[in-house]
């Protein structure tokens, strides 16, 4: 299988009560940021996403939220652009995976159609291309898109970033949300006819539907585990995939997992445990709940049926006030040695038929050393244990970057050069 | 007189080349007025009854807010071509010039509809309607809708605990009809935002000097949701037009004062 890094790029130094008084999002107060701090922040995470790809991740992964304090990537290809470069400098070859820009709140689809055919360009056909809706606070209050138009303006989108990449000639489009005289962007994708389409997702069956239609990858990222919520969503892609008539190839699924690996379970609790609840205190436990739901961004029969089964699905909802224990136990982070994080990562990775693996590896306030600690230790002791999984079912991974050209020659210094 | 639901009857009327069928609650008897609702939907209250003894009120149903359509909205792509399914509406019902009462974001609809069809109403109300902006007098529209559930009668009432306003804001008595009431109100909030969001204002203020017909304008000087400054700029931007200020309330006047709002009201509506 394919196992990937997964970086997001919170400012680490929230304070520890943030979330008692403040959102995370859209109204989050930069008065608690240090400049030098926010630069730390931010060149940590794209350190950390190289030295992942140094240490043996089949890729990269970043997401894009805008006015966060747990993601401060307004634009994701800006971060994978720079890890693309510098992996090609080094003669390197991982996928980069922007999951992504969102469709559904940007106001310029035809900049996405050219930054990730860029980014396509500068790795040499290695680009996956996520094509998220985006969350509701992020379209309809930081872009301040009517809410009720978000899922049309994000197909629109896609289908005109697809034809942008792939018609040989230049076209108009005369869409209800665009209109553009003659489009002919400049570059075009390497990956014919164009890169694999990764869509982020919450599960609902209707996305799902679309997403096997369209035979794209499905990516759920929940931050809710494995336990809550894989068999409601992962049983009932399955099925639905069985009665479109797709096969069972595992490379259709991609789910993203929280992991913190130390020598011991208990050195890792030691080492870890208060910087992954800062994530979920400070962090995605202080996004408003109304700021996940704005009135028109889901349909009255979806809201009634959430209502009905008792609310938000699995830990996000209580995020804000989950132990570590809580968090631990539901596996919403998988914690401890590289045996037991093994062991807990292959049983659902076997059970959902998972074919990628998104490992996010840095949580809140956690510092480069510690991350890099992560992730060397998970590379040399965990990944191994992974990444033969699916080989013997002998399937193709229809869903991977066709990297056509090979990583470029290494860049060198003057004294190697030499 | 008090009317039952009893006494209202629903119709539907078919619009925009047979696309859309736009439900409209009617009642009463006497020259024809129609109401505009707010951001929330329909719900018939007591003004509503009151205006239904002197007159026949139609109450439309902004496109997407009756139960059981709610893709109605996807008819109406924009603001523009909401006024002219109300102006449609209003030929189709063979209505000859009625009164227009418009309540909030129904008060803006109301507003543009007069100044962009001036013969199309005999008279107008405008109960502190949205549609202009001042920096000066920010309108906390999108905070409020995108606010937690228990902040919003803040915005609506100067007596947030008035028997009148937690009637205006109850649930279903059912606990079984609750989420059903839930998903509506907040799809109905979807269906008027998206003509309203993130500000709502579509260059209405350039387009009042159009209406001259008689219009009384009516705020309630407490309103936390549209700030009373709008009632003056609406004031002076329609000739001959009239502004009822109400002390003590707020943005829902019949909840707040609704003896001192039917008196301007209905004062009006008789000169």
């Amino acid at each position: 299988m394919k196992v990937s890094l997964f970086e997001q790029v919170p400012y680490r130094y929230i304070p520890d009560d943030y979330g008692d008084h403040n959102s995370s999002v859209v109204t989050a107060p930069y008065q608690v940021v240090d400049p030098d701090r926010m630069h730390e922040s931010i060149f940590s995470a794209y350190a950390e996403l190289l030295h992942g790809v140094r240490s043996g991740f089949d890729g990269i992964v970043v997401t894009e939220h805008s006015q966060s304090s747990y993601d401060v990537s307004p634009n994701p290809t800006l971060l994978a652009s720079a890890v693309a470069c510098a992996a090609q400098a080094e003669g390197l070859d991982p996928a980069i995976a922007v999951l992504g820009r969102s469709l559904g709140k940007t106001r310029e689809p035809l900049k996405i159609a050219e930054e990730y055919a860029l980014l396509d360009c500068i790795s040499g056909g290695r680009l996956i291309a996520g094509f998220p809706v985006g969350l509701s606070y992020d379209a309809n209050l930081n872009a301040s898109l009517p809410a009720i138009e978000t899922r049309d303006r994000a197909r629109e989108h896609r289908e005109l970033i697809l034809k942008a990449w792939t018609s040989p000639s230049p076209f108009p489009w005369n869409g209800r949300f665009e209109k553009y005289g003659a489009v002919n962007i400049w570059p075009r994708p390497i990956q014919q006819p164009h890169p694999p389409v990764w869509v982020p997702g919450t599960g609902s069956t209707g996305t799902l539907r679309d997403i096997l239609r369209n035979d794209y990858a499905f990516v759920y990222l929940s931050w809710d585990g494995p336990k809550l919520v894989g068999r409601h969503v992962f049983d009932r892609y399955w099925t639905l995939a069985e009665e479109m008539g797709r096969d069972r190839n595992p490379y259709r699924l991609a789910f993203l997992q929280v992991v913190a690996v130390a020598e011991t379970d208990e050195r890792a609790e030691k080492e870890y445990a208060s910087h992954l609840m800062s994530l979920y205190h400070s962090g995605l436990g202080a996004i408003p709940g109304t700021a996940m739901a704005v009135p028109g961004y889901a349909e009255p029969a979806a809201i009634e049926a959430m209502l009905r089964a008792g609310g938000p699905d699995g830990m996000l909802a209580r995020m804000r006030t989950a132990t570590y224990k809580d968090i631990v136990d539901s596996q919403v982070a998988i914690v401890g040695s590289p045996a037991t994080v093994a062991d807990q990562l292959e049983a659902f990775v076997r059970e959902f038929r998972i074919g990628n693996l998104l490992v996010m590896m840095q949580n809140g306030s956690m510092p480069r050393a510690l991350t890099e600690k992560n992730i060397s230790l998970f590379t040399a002791e965990v990944l191994p244990r992974l990444r033969p999984i699916w080989d013997d079912e002998g399937w193709e991974h229809r869903w991977w970057p066709r990297a056509t050209a090979p990583a470029a020659a290494p860049v060198r210094t003057e004294a190697e050069a030499r | 007189m008090t009317l039952t639901p009893m006494d209202v009857r629903d119709e539907a009327v078919e619009l925009f080349d047979g696309r859309l069928r736009l439900h409209v609650k009617i009642a009463g008897d006497g020259p024809p007025l129609l109401y505009f609702h707010p951001l929330s939907g329909l719900a018939w209250n007591p003004l509503l009854s009151q205006l239904a003894a002197r007159h026949t009120v139609y109450a439309p149903e902004h496109p997407g807010t009756s139960p059981g359509d709610p893709h109605a909205i996807s008819e109406v792509q924009t603001f523009w071509e909401l006024l002219l399914v109300y102006e449609e509406l209003i030929r189709a019902l063979g209505l000859d010039r009625p009164v227009a009462v418009g309540q909030s974001f129904g008060g803006m609809v109301a507003a543009d509809l007069a100044a962009s069809f001036p013969q199309l109403f005999g008279k107008l109300v405008l109960m502190s309607p949205p549609g202009l902006w001042r920096d000066d007098a920010p309108i906390p529209l999108m905070a409020m809708v995108a606010g937690p559930p228990e902040d919003m009668p803040k915005y609506l009432f100067a007596h947030p605990d008035s028997e009148a306003a937690r009637a205006v804001m109850a649930l279903p008595a059912d606990p079984e009809l609750i989420p059903k009431a839930i998903a509506q109100g907040a799809w109905n909030v979807g269906c008027t935002t998206k003509f309203a969001w993130p500000i709502a204002d579509h260059g209405l203020g350039r387009r009042l000097h159009r209406i001259g017909v008689p219009t009384l304008i009516v705020w309630g000087r407490e309103d936390a949701l549209v700030p009373v400054a709008y009632a003056e700029e609406f004031g002076s931007r329609i000739a001959g037009s009239q502004v009822e200020v109400i002390d003590d309330c707020g943005h829902v006047h019949q909840a707040d004062q609704p003896e001192r709002t039917w008196t301007a009201i209905s004062k009006f509506l008789d000169g």
